[in-house]
């Protein structure tokens, strides 16, 4: 977890710090690409001026082109070493901040993420991390850039001519200016393109999912055109917003180019004996067109550094969403019996007995409620069967919340011994894309197909599954598609067979299940408790109800509550 | 849809048939594209005009200058290079800023061409192809595919030819003042041109495509592991689970660090290749000065041009490199299109009688790939013209698919849905939907006003009927209490809205439509035991006119059932 006054910014200028050695690896690949430009510059104008000015035959300047070949080979090789040691940077942040999310997103757990679009926190685990990338692989080591080369470039043209390298200078004081007009346009631009581009894509996806409404009202046309000029309307408003930004990039152009029409100018004027003042006098062909060709590479990297700077403020966007999800307060983890603050149940090593649970006057309270809950009295023999029962908003499922470790008591104790793997279970089993088997061994990784057998068998879907020509193979689509409700319930059913966990926590297990499928749960259920398992479930049915060894009755919010043998 | 869409699903494998039908769709807009390249190529040229001619002038002047001194009468007109070189600085500045501006409002243009495209193909879909797309995670990933193409034009078609183009002229000026060095630089920078053009992204495309696949992947199995947070903390197998996360983490960054070396081999290329190909230029001048068959001037001024060639093809390997993502893209939209889940209105449709109809299912099989069991299995029922029937089951059991089949969101693998004995395959989709209101299960409210999202049902609506509506949903009075009334934006981006009350309008919605058979899913779904006996007593009268088929789990709070059956997986009981 954040500290809760870390800032963006602060943020990733610490992921920054954890990558320095390759920030600065790509930075000093880079300033050695720029020597060599300068050195490929300078190799070509003395070529040149040796061609023309000395009239020398090309053949007995071989060594030099052979150098300016090598020159520029080793410029490729600093060129490709820059990209990919910035990469690596990017990497490593990637890498780590996936790390750190995903522990404060176990962390949080089950309740901590409550009811947050788990489809939203993938595509920030994912897309948002991606966008952090351009502002280590490539904006900061630019950054650095920007401040060193052109001062080397500088130097250069100053030792050939000092009047020149003022002409470049005039537009030095500039750049800082020209770093916030890059940095205000393109700040700008992302802001209000990001905006609206959001804004456009959920109108879009606000159609697209509604679609099915659409073709009941018979509006399919009538939508369409609206998607459109719903399209063209957003381009209109972005359009007079590029108008200005693009201004930024341009002024930055017409400073490059004009540098080198104004620096052109003067040393022609120079090399003719038209400048009777300052150094132009001693002006060569030599100097005079390595000036020439220096002077664009002086504005180079800020041109560079203007690219990239979207890639900066699509990282500052995205440290936004990632630095307030981690700055999310977890639960603090479960008061284990041994009083050890480990999150419970981690462990499968626990004992071969059933436990048993003992609450003392605990109290819970729920996120974002004020209202406190309990306090609870509750002691459950191992091996036996609580229903708990009550209406919406009792505490039903903050104590099984509470069993299974992912809420901590407000006050009171509450333990379990022995400590075991529990079987969680609620009223949407939870399935992943892969096979029949796969879904199965999300319990028991190592479990064989004898035993996966065995459990469908505990839960009556060994025949349906038989007759499937592929068996315990066949694939279930994304969230179980292929299943109906009460199979899917049945599947997740099984995996509690097979875990042979001997704490079943059961959150409403058969809501929404018809009569028939309900009775095969319960009957299923019977089945483990007969094992000895020590069972909680919270629902309102009253078969299952009856099949629970006691009833624990929780009124609405408040303290009172009886427990009455069935 | 039109012509333009086609898709080739022959399973020809070739790049240019995953992008023709987005190529096609560009076509609409040539005279910008081509006034948007010629743009670029004048950009281009003013900035290759810029380095060539001051090379030149600034030799030509050290020349000139050298003769002075040497005490011989030479001039050199200065003015009009001069003149010239500040034209090129000038042109490069603007010609920069219109291209970017106007490209870009061209890059607009398209991409509402492509979602208007698109929607037009989506709203063509049957309810079992929209049930896939409601998943967030898809939609979040066919906007980025939209965006992905929505850059096709500027970073993939113009700046390639923009660099032939410019490559072209300059070699073909040298080509004037001295052949043997077009020839030697032309071979060069072709090569060069080649290999990021065609070599490089035949390099990058298996990177490229997979690493698109497993960011997917990767989100789903994220996904999956948020949802299934209590399962495997609770048997203690979250540590395999994210291990495997891990290792697929690992493959992306492979992936990607494979196409960032080879972007980065080529850039190094382009760097490499337009430079050496600058000095070859002037490796072969210098002979031909030598020879004295061009001047000091124009020897220098030849590899300078060639020299800044660098920056159009700077453009190239970047978009090159990663065209494999890129076409993953245009396949799955491709993909999409081609997806045969549509609905296609019968040829010479037949309009329905103006009486009551009664709405039947004969012997229907319904039956969705992938799923284990069928969803319906030979079932009959009919709906006779005013009666009201409530069809009963639980979540799963095959309700909504019943609604489905009945407003023909989807047909039935066998058997038929008929309207007064007509197969629905035969009767004009626009008569039946006009003559059947329909409560889907998910309340779908439009980010637009309370007006607006009513109206869909009946754009003619005044505004006494949507009060009445409203009246009948138990909603005037909370509608009242909004400062701006009807006009309170909904949806999403708009006013939060409870589930009851989203339930609610989208009730008043369906009843807005003067429709002869209603069909309520679900109507009180998120409805407390109060409201909703207040709206079904209104109900009640509200729906005299009409034949009505309930859908629900349970018929205690459905008003005037006439006729009760229950639905278990897939039967009628």
């Amino acid at each position: 977890m954040l500290a809760e006054n870390t800032t963006p910014r602060a943020w990733l200028a610490e992921l920054a710090g954890r990558v320095r050695g390759w920030l600065w690896l790509t930075g000093a690949a880079g300033l050695l690409a720029g020597l060599c430009t300068v050195a490929q510059m300078g190799l070509l104008a003395w070529l040149v001026d040796q061609l023309v000015t000395r009239s020398r035959d090309p053949a007995e300047l071989s060594p030099a082109f052979g150098l300016l070949l090598g020159v520029l080979a080793l410029r490729a090789v600093a060129q490709w070493a820059q990209e990919r040691a910035g990469f690596e940077a990017g990497r490593r942040v990637r890498e780590r901040v996936r790390e750190q999310l995903l522990d404060h997103l176990v962390a949080l757990g089950p309740v901590g993420l409550g009811d947050r679009h788990t489809a939203g926190l993938g595509q920030q685990w994912v897309e948002q991390v991606e966008a952090l990338d351009g502002y280590f692989a490539r904006f900061l080591p630019q950054l650095g850039l920007v401040m060193a080369l052109p001062l080397v470039i500088l130097a250069v043209v100053a030792w050939l001519d000092w009047l020149a390298a003022l002409l470049l200078l005039a537009s030095a004081p500039l750049i800082p200016l020209f770093m916030a007009l890059v940095g205000m346009g393109a700040e700008r631009l992302n802001r209000e393109q990001f905006e609206s581009v959001t804004r456009l894509a959920g109108h879009f996806l606000d159609r697209v999912r509604g679609i099915a409404t659409l073709q009941l009202f018979n509006r399919a046309q009538e939508s369409t055109r609206e998607v459109y000029i719903a399209a063209d309307d957003y381009r209109r408003r972005s359009l007079r917003t590029l108008r200005l930004a693009f201004l930024s990039s341009a002024v930055l152009e017409f400073f490059a180019s004009v540098a080198i029409a104004v620096v052109a100018i003067y040393i022609g004027f120079g090399l003719l004996g038209y400048i009777a003042f300052g150094p132009a006098d001693s002006l060569t062909l030599f100097s005079g067109l390595l000036i020439l060709l220096l002077a664009p590479e002086f504005f180079q990297p800020l041109r560079t550094l203007s690219q990239h700077y979207h890639d900066r403020a699509a990282a500052l966007g995205a440290a936004d969403g990632l630095v307030a999800l981690l700055k999310e307060p977890a639960e603090a983890p479960f008061q284990t019996a041994t009083g050890s603050r480990e999150a419970p149940f981690q462990t499968a090593t626990g004992s071969r007995e059933a436990p048993r649970i003992t609450l003392r006057g605990v109290t819970l309270r729920h996120r974002g409620r004020d209202a406190c809950l309990g306090p609870f009295d509750l002691s459950v023999a191992p091996g036996e069967c609580v229903a708990l029962v009550g209406p919406s908003g009792s505490g039903k499922s903050s104590l099984l919340q509470l069993l299974g470790g992912f809420l901590a008591p407000e006050g009171g104790e509450a333990t379990i011994t022995p400590r075991g793997p529990a079987a969680w279970m609620d009223q949407r089993p939870w399935l992943v894309q892969g096979s029949l088997a796969d879904n199965l061994r999300l319990a028991a990784p190592m479990a064989d197909e004898a035993a996966l057998w065995q459990a469908l068998r505990e839960v009556r879907l060994d025949g349906l599954v038989a007759g499937l020509p592929a068996g315990l193979d066949t694939p279930l689509g994304e969230r179980g598609v292929g299943l109906s409700g009460g199979q899917a319930q049945r599947l997740a059913l099984a995996r509690v067979f097979l875990a042979e966990a001997l704490l079943l926590l059961l959150d409403e297990p058969t809501a929404g299940l018809d009569a028939d499928t309900e009775a095969a749960v319960i009957e299923a259920l019977q089945r483990l408790m007969r094992r000895g398992a020590t069972v909680v479930i919270a629902t309102h049915q009253p078969a299952l109800c009856a099949a629970a060894d006691w009833v624990l009755e929780l009124t609405s919010m408040d303290a009172s509550r009886e427990a009455a043998d069935v | 849809m039109s012509e333009r869409w086609k898709v080739s699903t022959s399973g020809r494998d070739s790049l240019v048939a995953d992008f023709r039908p987005w190529l096609g769709r560009l076509g609409r807009r040539r005279r910008r594209l081509w006034l948007g390249g010629a743009l670029m190529l004048l950009t281009a040229a003013a900035g290759i005009g810029l380095l060539a001619l001051s090379g030149w002038f600034i030799t030509a002047t050290a020349v000139t200058g050298a003769l002075i001194a040497a005490g011989v009468a030479a001039t050199l007109e200065v003015y009009v290079p001069g003149g010239g070189i500040r034209a090129f600085a000038v042109t490069r500045t603007v010609a920069r800023y219109t291209e970017r501006l106007y490209n870009h409002d061209t890059v607009l243009r398209v991409l509402a061409d492509l979602r208007a495209d698109l929607f037009a193909v989506l709203v063509r879909l049957d309810g079992q192809a929209l049930s896939r797309l409601r998943a967030a995670e898809w939609l979040n990933r066919l906007t980025a595919d939209i965006d992905t193409l929505d850059g096709l034009y500027l970073r993939l078609l113009a700046p390639p030819v923009v660099a032939l183009l410019a490559m072209l002229a300059v070699v073909g000026l040298l080509g004037l003042m001295a052949p043997p060095v077009a020839w030697g630089a032309g071979l060069v920078l072709m090569a060069l041109w080649g290999w990021l053009v065609i070599g490089q992204p035949a390099w990058g495309m298996a990177p490229g495509q997979r690493e698109v696949a497993t960011r997917d992947r990767l989100r789903s199995r994220m996904i999956e592991l948020l949802q299934g947070l209590a399962e495997l903390r609770g048997y203690g197998t979250l540590a395999p689970r994210r291990e495997g996360l891990a290792a697929l983490s690992r493959r992306l960054y492979a992936d990607q660090r494979r196409l960032a070396s080879r972007q980065g081999v080529a850039q190094a290329l382009v760097g490499f290749g337009v430079s050496a190909a600058a000095v070859l230029a002037l490796w072969l001048g210098a002979r031909a000065h030598a020879a004295g068959q061009i001047g000091a001037a124009t020897l220098v001024m030849l590899p300078l041009a060639v020299l800044a060639l660098g920056e159009v093809f700077g453009a190239l390997p970047g978009a090159f490199t990663r065209l494999g993502g890129t076409r993953a893209a245009a396949r799955r939209l491709n993909a999409l299109v081609a997806t045969s889940g549509r609905i296609r209105p019968p040829r010479d449709a037949r309009r329905l009688s103006e009486v009551m109809p009664a709405l039947a299912l004969e012997g229907v099989t319904l039956r969705y790939p992938d799923a284990l069991t069928a969803a319906l299995d030979d079932l009959s029922l009919t709906l006779h013209p005013g009666e009201r029937l409530a069809l009963l089951g639980a979540s799963g059991a095959g309700k909504s698919s019943i609604g489905q089949l009945l407003t023909r969101e989807i047909d039935p693998s066998t058997g038929r849905v008929t309207v007064d004995g007509t197969d629905l395959r035969q009767v004009s989709l626009d008569d039946l939907r006009e003559r059947i209101a329909c409560l889907t299960q998910h309340s779908e409210l439009f980010q637009a006003s309370v007006a607006d999202n009513l109206r869909l049902a009946d754009p003619e609506a005044d505004e006494a009927a949507l009060w009445r509506v409203l009246e009948a949903v138990d909603l005037a009075e909370w509608a009242r209490s909004l400062p701006e009334g009807l006009e309170t934006r909904v949806g999403e981006s708009g006013r939060r809205v409870s589930g009851g009350q989203a339930r609610r309008l989208a009730l008043a919605r369906v009843l807005l439509r003067p429709a002869d058979v209603v069909i309520l899913d679900e109507p009180f779904t998120g409805l407390d035991e109060a409201t909703a006996a207040r709206v079904a007593a209104r109900l009640d009268t509200w729906l005299a006119e009409c034949s009505v088929l309930y859908l629900a789990h349970d018929a205690s709070r459905l008003p005037g059932v006439t006729r009760a059956l229950t639905l278990s997986e897939g039967h009628l009981r």
